[in-house]
């Protein structure tokens, strides 16, 4: 690598890692956090002066937004988390017990994986089903899996975060039911590059992210969960409620789940991004997808690379992965950094059962994510600069 | 100058989300109602009460209801 390619990689930033977190961000979901440092700044339902109204409302309208982007009928039981992470953790801890037994497909997160794990340790039985090298789960196989004996939930990605793979989730959601068990979802890579609707997909929770295809800002994660299903709440402390003389955590909807002063600033952004989305979602997907199809068919064009996922002419999210005969993935993410600018992540990506199932558990892989704000150019770029190393 | 005594109903919610979407109610049905710190007497409440003016006070509870959003209390009360 020459100074002067080094040079030109410092100043230019084009970003393919929408899989980790997308940016940049919409000026509206930047302004709407400003706001609400600035103006909104008081602590959310704890308190009825106005400037605390006013912070209670704009939680209140994001709730009311987000519900309606996954299409809760009661926003009530949307609940805002730290992340997706937390997301998972909840449904998984506080729906599965020593003796329960659970499936679940090979692709899922460590978000997923380790909390099951845990739970392993605790007396959970967890049957992992492999998927396919696209990272597709295969549905009869999870169906015999659950058949096998009595289960307490089925568990899978909506979308793979290593090949973009969507997951059948509403067959899932089927075979589920229909065996006593519930369907708990990751979302992390749905919400926003999918169109999602809990009602009708019938899961009984979903976990997603508020900084990825949501477009808001980090630190903001969302769980729905059906209504009327028991889950325990991780933490327990103040709601700002008046029945704070009560000893125990108040069992309302969403406050059980939301101990503790909220992330209001995210929140806020958050809710703004849930409304850009039900405006503009349909024609922000259908150009990522233009580029994402756009990109991959490049990538396939490039001597000695393997794609991960799904064929182009199916449904996958805007993600996926690459290895190449001729250079590792650490060293082609460097050199695209330096040399032109191009933001890619190697490794692992938090999903060593995704990599297993993919035979890159020991080498990785190196992930491109396309999304909102990407250009033809960033593609073109991209593409260009792998060819060069490669070559 | 004596404050002159203003009565007024207070209801109590679950939730500060009912609250708000008790009020979302009111609204739409051109009921007056203020959010305020919940009076005690409302009992093991959220953090917001509705205020309405004691002749709206039949109509509100109705209204809400109506709406599926009914008030988990009520109380009355003479004071500003």
């Amino acid at each position: 690598m020459s100074d002067s390619a080094a040079t030109v990689g410092a100043a230019r930033r084009i970003y393919l890692d929408h899989g980790a977190t997308s940016y940049p961000k919409p000026p509206e979901v930047i302004d709407a956090v400003v706001n609400a440092m600035r103006e909104h700044g008081a602590n959310p339902g704890r308190g009825a002066y106005r400037m605390a109204l006013s912070a209670t409302r704009l939680v209140f309208e994001a709730r009311r937004s987000l519900a309606e982007l996954m299409g809760a009928p009661d926003a009530r039981d949307v609940f805002f988390l730290s992340g997706c992470t937390e997301g998972c953790n909840l449904m998984l801890k506080g729906l599965l017990s020593a003796g329960d037994r659970v499936v679940v497909s090979s692709m899922e997160h460590n978000a997923v994986s380790r909390p099951l794990h845990a739970l392993g340790d605790a007396g959970v039985e967890v049957v992992v089903v492999d998927a396919d090298r696209a990272g597709l789960v295969n549905v009869e196989a999870m169906e015999s899996a659950v058949r096998a004996a009595p289960t307490r939930a089925v568990i899978c990605q909506h979308a793979s975060n290593v090949t973009g793979a969507v997951q059948p989730i509403a067959d899932l959601a089927d075979i589920a039911h229909e065996n006593g068990a519930l369907l708990l979802v990751d979302g992390a890579q749905g919400l926003g590059h999918l169109d999602v609707d809990v009602s009708t997909l019938d899961v009984d929770a979903y976990a997603c992210s508020g900084h990825k295809g949501l477009l808001g800002p980090q630190g903001v994660g969302i769980l729905y969960l059906r209504p009327g299903l028991d889950a325990r709440e991780l933490l327990q402390g103040g709601t700002g409620g008046g029945a704070s003389e009560e000893p125990a955590q108040p069992m309302g909807r969403p406050e059980r789940y939301e101990a503790g002063t909220p992330n209001t600033p995210g929140i806020a952004g958050a809710g703004v991004a849930a409304r850009l989305l039900l405006a503009h979602g349909s024609e922000w997907r259908e150009e990522e997808q233009r580029l994402f199809r756009r990109l991959k068919e490049g990538l396939l064009e490039i001597e000695g690379v393997t794609v991960f996922g799904p064929a182009t002419d199916e449904e996958c999210v805007p993600i996926c992965s690459m290895v190449s005969d001729k250079l590792e993935p650490d060293r082609i993410a460097f050199m695209l950094d330096r040399t032109a600018g191009v933001a890619v992540r190697s490794g692992l990506h938090c999903a060593p059962w995704a990599h297993r199932t993919l035979g890159t558990l020991e080498t990785g892989a190196l992930r491109f994510g396309v999304g909102h704000g990407n250009t033809d150019a960033d593609i073109d770029v991209a593409l260009g600069a792998l060819a060069e190393i490669l070559r | 100058m004596g404050r002159e005594a203003q009565p007024f109903v207070a209801f109590g919610f679950a939730s500060v989300h009912d609250a708000l979407e008790a009020e979302d109610v009111l609204r739409g049905d051109g009921i007056p109602a203020t959010p305020i710190p919940p009076p005690k007497e409302l009992g093991a409440t959220c953090g917001l009460a509705l205020r309405v003016c004691p002749d709206d006070a039949a109509l509100a509870d109705e209204s809400m209801s109506a709406a599926g959003k009914p008030p988990i209390s009520r109380a009355d009360f003479l004071d500003l």
